[in-house]
């Protein structure tokens, strides 16, 4: 049985529709319109426990309200989500143990208190006891290094020791699902590396993971699913490595020679692959599809005809593919095939 | 059980920054004792020119002040952070609240607290302690009981009508408590015997919101005071009735809500 189960979700909002200005505000109170937004439509999902799940989109495209309808924060309009096999707002407390969320640019942080303070009104709130207490802490504390953090008051924390606190903070009952949205956001690399770190550990000790990211670096490395979505629907659910494999196919040789080689040469000896020059002469960069050629048998052929001084592969990232697909230059069908 | 042994602790979670204000606190459980002493003048400056209204005397009013002053105080110094819900709704706080296994409605009420509840629960407590004392009933132990009972469930009224009016926020979708507020200023009016208001009014403040069971009618029923004596001894099912229809208010709005951010 799938831990995280959602079928037909849909989240309309309701907006007032008021105009501009003071006159149209005026208007509402008298004639009031509004207009429906559909964050989420239809949505089907279902997650295993122990996956690990990238969920993104652009900006706007409902991924936090997914994520607050996969919690229960919000009700949906219609459709069902069933966490564990239980319902969110009937069984709010159950699930409550369950699931643990992070909302990156929300704390959960008491301001007003230190961060062992607000960390230890948890742990009480969550029943957990001291002796797993302490045993959790100490587990965040070797990648989030918190001791530094734990006497600092919330309302003083830098961004990056309020999301190394706000992890520890959602994570303090052992949650089996965790909901991490956009929680490396606005981190310097340093403390993103580290957050990283941390979530590959949660995967490895089989927590249900979804994440939801700008920063598609996140999700490289981590995940091994990828959900797309795009103006509210699922555009996308399959394996992050086919992805790949389907669209990023392409790489990119870029070979430095000792003396230059006349155009034609290498194109009729490179049968299948898109050979050019670059800026700089006695550059030349070979386009070819990974299947039906080695980087490697590439580079042998090169070598017959000229010395090579240097080379370089390039290989796309998936966030070329993802941006691709939010531009629109790719459409990906339900099983990741370009329609 | 855990519900209730966890309530001081989230509340007292914030005891600590309060006492960081050292002034603040100060300032707060001065200007509410204040209020008070210019309730007690004001008083017995109206009852120097008359002595009687309605049968109340100057001791049974100073008995009423005194558990609107109570249950005030429980209020603010216990479930301040129901003042905050409009807030908290607008800026999306309840999205955490909402994913701890703890009631939604306490977490938002334990999120603050209202110092001047403290000032305001030992001067209500000394009014009534001195209009009791001056009244001429026999404290039989069930007279004794039934005082209890009806001061519980005065403040349960207030408490309740706090968080209804607050709850309202869920529908107006206004960052501020502005109506709740409004409504609290209407309850003023309840301080005072509900027999000198005329019939609308009456059926405001003792139908609509039940301002009058806070202090009017449950202490009428003690003090054996006025003509309406009897109504006071509806006085806890009136709480039971406020709090929960106040419960079910809070809970049809959290169906409501809508988060932030989107």
């Amino acid at each position: 049985m799938p831990i995280v189960e959602a079928r037909g979700l849909t989240k309309v909002f309701r907006r007032a529709d008021k105009g501009s200005g003071l006159a149209g505000s005026v208007k509402h109170l008298f004639a009031r319109r509004y207009q429906d937004k559909v964050a989420v439509d239809h949505v089907d999902l279902s997650i295993e426990a122990g996956e690990a799940v990238a969920y993104v989109g652009p900006n706007g495209a409902g991924k936090s309200t997914t994520v607050k309808l996969l919690s229960g924060i919000l009700v949906p309009t219609s459709g069902e989500v069933r966490i564990d096999g239980l319902h969110p707002q009937r069984d709010r407390m159950t699930v409550a143990h369950r699931i643990g969320v992070l909302f990156g640019q929300r704390t959960q942080l008491w301001w007003d208190l230190p961060v062992s303070e607000s960390l230890a009104v948890l742990r009480d709130i969550y029943g957990v006891d001291h002796a797993t207490y302490r045993k959790r802490l100490a587990r965040f504390d070797e990648v989030l290094e918190l001791g530094e953090i734990l006497p600092v008051m919330g309302r003083k924390l830098s961004l990056g020791q309020r999301m190394r606190a706000d992890l520890a903070a959602a994570l303090v009952h052992g949650p089996r699902v965790v909901y991490l949205d956009e929680p490396t956001i606005g981190l310097d690399l340093a403390v993103k590396d580290r957050v990283r770190e941390f979530f590959r550990g949660l995967r490895d000790e089989g927590t249900t993971v979804m994440l939801t990211s700008h920063d598609l670096a996140d999700i490289e490395g981590f995940c091994r699913r990828l959900v797309i979505i795009d103006e509210g629907r699922i555009i996308f659910d399959g394996d992050l490595e086919a992805v790949k494999d389907r669209f990023a196919r392409e790489r990119i040789l870029h070979v430095e020679t000792t003396r230059p080689v006349p155009l034609e040469t290498l194109r009729s000896s490179l049968p299948g692959a898109e050979v050019t020059l670059e800026e700089t002469p006695l550059r030349y960069a070979v386009r070819f599809d990974r299947f039906a050629m080695t980087a490697g048998q590439a580079v042998t052929v090169l070598a017959t005809l000229t010395d090579l001084a240097d080379f370089r592969v390039d290989e796309p990232s998936i966030e070329d593919v993802i941006r691709r697909v939010y531009s629109g230059d790719l459409v990906l069908d339900d099983t990741g095939v370009p329609r | 059980m855990r519900t209730i042994r966890l309530y001081p602790r989230l509340l007292g979670a914030h005891f600590r920054s309060l006492l960081e204000y050292e002034a603040d606190f100060l300032i707060l459980a001065a200007a509410t004792v204040l209020m008070q002493v210019v309730n007690i003048v004001f008083l017995s400056a109206l009852f120097a020119k008359v002595p009687v209204i309605n049968g109340w005397t100057f001791w049974s009013v100073v008995t009423m002040f005194g558990a609107v002053a109570l249950a005030e105080g429980v209020g603010s110094l216990f479930f301040d952070g129901m003042w905050n819900l409009a807030w908290q709704i607008n800026r999306g706080e309840l999205d955490y609240y909402l994913v701890r296994p703890y009631p939604v409605v306490l977490q938002s009420s334990s999120a603050a607290i209202g110092i001047n509840g403290l000032s305001n629960i030992v001067t209500g407590g000394l009014m009534i302690g001195a209009g009791l004392a001056h009244s001429a009933i026999d404290w039989t132990p069930w007279r004794v009981a039934l005082g209890v009972l009806l001061l519980i469930s005065s403040v349960v009224i207030k408490v309740s009508i706090n968080l209804g009016t607050n709850a309202a926020c869920f529908w107006l979708s206004s960052p501020s408590p502005m109506f709740a507020f409004a409504m609290h200023q209407v309850g003023d009016l309840a301080r005072f015997p509900l027999s000198i208001y005329p019939i609308a009014l009456k059926a405001v403040l003792g139908v609509v919101l039940p301002f009058a069971f806070i202090s009017f009618f449950p202490i009428a029923s003690l003090l054996e005071t006025g003509t309406s004596r009897w109504v006071g001894l509806l006085t806890p099912v009136i709480a039971a009735y406020c709090a929960g229809l106040a419960a079910f208010i809070f809970r049809r709005g959290l169906r409501r809500y809508e988060s932030a951010g989107n």
